[in-house]
């Protein structure tokens, strides 16, 4: 195995796994991370609570798929979309002034720091994006006439 | 690379099963009533919340939970100003009564935001006795 075939798993890996880790610690407290999605304010506490109980584990499916190598493309978009989405709901948060807990990795009751949440987002979806190029050149190069 | 649609679709779908399977059967799944909440909801509160117990005063003297003000509609005018001295606008009110079927904590609540003008106040879903048995 080539060492930057062995580097792409090993991302592959690392980011499948920080989305389940993420995912199980929010799923075994989905009651908790309610109360975190309701404190941004943006929707009311019946759809935080319907997003509590779901999404958890669509991070840990989509993680699944990266470490398993199953669906990788359609975990990558889902995880960027929903990469997306905590940036937008974070900055929408702090504009409008409200202390928030995250909840990103279950932990309810303290408040991140606005710029620590951003880093760390900004570095998942770069990790993202690179993963997404990479399957995108693998899967060219396999459709390429006498690969074999 | 063409836009994974049909994979999109499937994760989703395969989310939704153990989904569905939490909000009927998870011991934490939270509450659907917004004014709802379950006892480890409120617990990640810690500090700010102010329990409220509605029911009777000798139900309260039997036992309650730590640091609750007792409020019933019977005794409104004198259990309403400890609980006020103790309020402030950071603090969270959660009222309970004694199991999942009374309905007094909600009537309290109820007068708490429309008579007295409290903006945080909760009920505890299945009152005391979640509260004795978590």
């Amino acid at each position: 195995m080539k060492k930057s075939a062995i580097f792409w798993r090993l991302l592959a890996v690392a980011v499948g796994g920080l989305f389940i880790y993420a995912g199980a610690l929010k799923a075994w407290n989905p009651a908790a991370f309610a109360t975190d999605v309701f404190h941004y304010r943006i929707v009311p506490w019946e759809v935080s609570a319907a997003v509590a109980l779901y999404l958890p584990w669509l991070e840990i499916v989509c993680g699944l798929g990266l470490v398993f190598r199953r669906a990788v493309p359609g975990s990558l978009a889902i995880l960027s979309g929903l990469m997306l989405v905590f940036v937008g709901a974070t900055a929408a948060a702090k504009l409008r002034g409200i202390d928030i807990s995250c909840g990103c990795f279950g932990s309810s009751g303290h408040s991140t720091g606005f710029a620590e949440i951003l880093l760390r987002d900004a570095s998942i979806l770069l990790a993202l994006a690179f993963l997404y190029w990479e399957d995108a050149r693998r899967t060219a190069s396999d459709l390429k006439p006498g690969h074999a | 690379m063409r836009w994974p649609l049909r994979q999109i679709v499937t994760l989703v779908a395969i989310a939704g099963v153990p989904a569905l399977g939490a909000a009927f059967l998870h011991p934490l799944r939270p509450a659907w009533r917004s004014d709802e909440v379950v006892v480890s909801q409120a617990q990640t509160w810690g500090e700010r919340v102010i329990w409220v117990d509605s029911r009777s005063t000798a139900e309260f003297n039997q036992g309650h939970i730590p640091g609750a003000f007792s409020l019933s509609e019977e005794d409104w005018d004198t259990g309403l100003a400890p609980l006020l001295d103790a309020y402030n606008p950071d603090r969270i009110i959660v009222v309970y009564c004694s199991s999942l079927s009374c309905q007094t904590s909600h009537e309290v609540a109820k007068r708490l935001r429309e008579e007295v003008g409290l903006k945080e106040v909760r009920v505890l879903q299945g009152g005391w006795e979640s509260w004795k048995r978590p």
